[in-house]
């Protein structure tokens, strides 16, 4: 029964990324050589973070929330861009368009932060006799996590990636990509310093990604329209 | 282990997050790990498990794993699969005594005894409740250590925790079907091997003397008075019988006595021409096995000297009547002399003591009273006790209502003043007079720190004889003590005689699960199902259209390639 719960977990947590590779082109022009590609600058990235963190952050006794405290972590959760940045445009992909380009890269990059932020607890948790909402809570966290991935992939691949976009989006695109970056920063700020249910929060996050990730697509096929 | 951590520290959780990254990894490779984090781990104590001459008693099994359920059950509930919970404070003991005898199968038995009551004032009236509470115990004891119960049975302590659960689950029974697998609820988890027969469980006796000024003889030529108490409990659960009052008092008695004639015998102007012998026996419960087996070690020249023997047993909450029991008829010389020289002292501190007669039946096993292992080797001997009538077999041995709040520090030192008293007005020859050698105030006088303390202390420990290791510290502790006061201290390790024998296991941690149900993983798998089905469906008619969707299904293995 508990092996059970485990697999539900786990398939919540871990299923949509394989619909979405084999549901979508992605798994016709066989780009799993890009995500794991993306999924290893993941590593690296979530290394030099690690490093960061611990090198520039006062480990706080105490749950008090220290805004100095938490505008560096945004500031550190920001690396996250450089890497994707990285996985985008310097890494050598095989000859596949944009298009599925970012969503390989978004793809493999959810992954990995869903098999190492998320699998270890599951593991050691779910399967214990306890039940607790938390790892059902957490799977949805994933799927949240991988909209908003997708998303910001897609913004990069346009800011990056993209030569010719009309001039009026470009802000917009920005702000947007911005938003995407300091999301997890701001789901962590309204569990901790506003002490929300994780059940609130959790919706909050599955629908602010889907809200951005609507806004990324329009912005996408905005500039595709143009081009 | 990783998601309460993330729980507990705030602060560090940008920093744990990242080290998951790591440590996951790991984590995957020793994936066989087994945690078990339950909500909730309280300490739970086993009802004993022993064989008395072949026969099983007590609880024969250990190990639980089963849904908690609460009184009241629907009738013809099959409660085979749960744990039943029973706070003793609402005991419905008829209920109780009916399923025992009709081997009604549980899951397992949970009694909640009442949270500990902070410290009483000393002299309090004890209120109606505490002397029901204690009937109740009594009689809840009286009837589990008598039956042979086929599940395993368990005593906790309410606390919130406990508490909150056993609302829950009452709630959780009233709004429908008790709880079983398919329902969810709470899993009451004690993993504990299958208990082991104690392979020879030893009883140890410890006794010290105060030798007299000898005249022109030898010291063993002199009479000795012994003064003798047996310090083990027996009760339901081994590791809470705590016998405050039986026989914590008479072993703090008996260490005030030893101290206080310990100052009179340093000097050798006080010290009397009697041999005082203190002998702590074990094996009380058990036919006085440990005075037995320590009274056969002595040698026929010391049995001889003897003059005569008082026994302990339970004064800590006697108002003013105190007991004599005797093997001999009360006519005899010996026993009018020891009752004559108590019941003078008696008088005098406004209590009475009264005599009881029981003969000895040397074909009966059973041994109600300490001073009838003396008296069946022809000693003269007394038992001093609250009791006015001799208890059955394991019947006030300190179970799991003597605690320290049944004992009545005053009672104790009365109890110790007249015993001390008549002992020394027989030994310097003050028989009839009115001279108080313990007065209060007097350098003398009986110390009610060190009584209050050795009762605390004895009110904390456990002492059922095999369950106690033969260096156990409350052992070591009895034994320096009275090598404080008394010289040639001597430790005798016995094993008890073989129609008991004992098996372990005594305590264990009970953990409680809130399991969700078959039904609701089941729910949660359709649910995931379709939404990993719609979510498949919604992406393909997005990037590749609805014609692809529906080729997919007519030619599953067809793949139509687009040229890029």
């Amino acid at each position: 029964m508990t092996v059970f719960h485990f697999f539900n977990c786990a398939m919540l947590t871990f299923g949509p990324h394989a619909v979405y590779y084999s549901a979508t082109p992605l798994s016709e022009y066989d780009t799993i050589g890009t995500s794991a590609k993306a999924a290893a600058v993941y590593l690296g990235t979530a290394l030099v973070k690690l490093v960061c963190l611990a090198t520039f952050l006062k480990e706080s006794e105490n749950d008090n929330f220290d805004p100095y405290q938490e505008l560096l972590k945004v500031l550190i959760n920001f690396i996250d861009v450089a890497g994707l940045y990285f996985a985008l445009t310097q890494l050598t992909h095989r000859n596949i368009s944009q298009n599925h380009k970012f969503q390989a890269v978004g793809l493999g990059w959810a992954f990995a932060d869903s098999v190492l932020h998320r699998l270890a607890p599951l593991w050691v948790g779910a399967r214990g006799l306890e039940f607790t909402w938390e790892y059902i809570f957490q799977g949805f966290e994933a799927n949240a996590n991988l909209v908003l991935n997708l998303s910001l992939a897609a913004l990069g691949s346009l800011m990056w990636l993209r030569k010719n976009k009309p001039r009026t989006l470009i802000p917009i695109i920005y702000a947007c990509a911005g938003v995407l970056a300091t999301m997890p920063s701001i789901t962590s700020y309204l569990r901790r310093a506003l002490g929300w249910q994780p059940a609130k929060v959790v919706s909050f996050e599955l629908f602010s990604s889907l809200m951005m990730a609507f806004i990324s697509w329009q912005l996408f096929s905005a500039c595709q329209r143009s081009a | 282990m990783a998601g309460r951590k993330r729980a507990r520290c705030g602060g560090g959780v940008e920093v744990l997050d990242s080290i998951y990254s790591v440590v996951a990894l790991v984590l995957i490779l020793v994936a066989c790990v087994e945690l078990g984090d339950a909500a909730t781990a309280v300490d739970v104590y086993r009802l004993i498990q022993y064989d008395l001459a072949g026969m099983p008693y007590g609880s024969r099994h250990a190990g639980l794993n089963h849904h908690a359920g609460a009184f009241p059950f629907a009738p013809g509930a099959d409660l085979s699969r749960t744990v039943v919970m029973m706070p003793v404070r609402e005991l419905n003991l008829t209920l109780l005594q009916e399923y025992i005898i009709n081997k009604q199968p549980f899951g397992g038995l949970l009694f909640l005894l009442p949270q500990k009551v902070g410290k009483k004032i000393v002299g309090e009236i004890k209120s109606k409740d505490d002397g029901l509470m204690r009937k109740i115990l009594v009689e809840l004891e009286q009837l589990l250590i008598h039956a042979s119960i086929p599940y395993p049975v368990y005593f906790a302590f309410e606390d919130d925790k406990i508490n909150s659960l056993l609302a829950d689950v009452r709630r959780s029974d009233a709004s429908g079907q008790p709880t079983t697998a398919t329902t969810g609820g709470y899993k009451l988890v004690v993993s504990s091997p299958e208990p082991k027969k104690l392979s020879s469980p030893t009883i140890t006796n410890i006794q010290g003397w105060l030798p007299g000024l000898k005249g022109d003889g030898d010291t063993s030529q002199l009479p000795t008075i012994a003064v003798v108490t047996s310090y083990d409990t027996f009760g339901a659960a081994p590791a809470l019988s705590l016998g405050s009052d039986s026989n914590g008092s008479g072993v703090v008695a008996l260490l005030e006595i030893a101290r206080l004639f310990s100052h009179l015998y340093s000097n050798p102007k006080t010290r009397g021409r009697y041999n005082l012998l203190f002998g702590l026996t074990s094996g009380g419960p058990y036919n006085y096995n440990g005075t037995l087996k320590w009274l056969r070690s002595f040698d026929q020249r010391l049995r001889e000297s003897i003059d005569y023997a008082i026994c302990l047993n339970s004064f800590g909450s006697w108002n003013n009547e105190l007991w004599i029991h005797v093997s001999k008829p009360p006519e005899n010389a010996y026993i009018k002399q020891v009752h004559k020289s108590l019941s003078d002292v008696a008088k005098e501190l406004g209590v009475t003591i009264g005599i009881k007669h029981k003969k000895i039946n040397i074909s009966d096993p059973r041994v109600a009273w300490e001073h009838e292992q003396f008296s069946r080797l022809r000693i003269t001997a007394v038992t001093l006790s609250e009791l006015s009538a001799a208890p059955e077999l394991l019947e006030n041995t300190g179970g799991l209502y003597d605690t320290r709040d049944s004992v009545d520090e005053a009672a104790v030192y009365r109890s110790i003043r007249l015993v001390a008293e008549s002992l020394a007005r027989h030994i310097y020859g003050y028989q009839g007079r009115n001279i108080q050698i313990f007065a209060d105030n007097s350098s003398l006088a009986v110390n009610p720190s060190y009584v209050k303390s050795w009762l605390d202390l004895l009110s904390r420990t456990p002492r059922v004889a095999p369950f106690l290791s033969k260096t156990d510290p409350i052992i070591s502790a009895l034994k320096k003590e009275l090598s404080d006061h008394t010289v040639e201290v001597h430790v005798q390790h016995e094993t008890i005689d073989g129609m008991f024998s004992f098996y372990d296991s005594t305590r264990a941690t009970l953990n409680i699960y809130q399991v969700a149900s078959v039904a609701f993983d089941l729910l949660f798998l359709l649910v995931l199902g379709s939404y990993l089905i719609l979510l498949f469906s919604f992406l393909v008619i997005t990037t590749r259209g609805l014609d692809d969707l529906i080729n997919m299904f007519r030619r599953p293995t067809y793949r139509k390639v687009k040229a890029s």
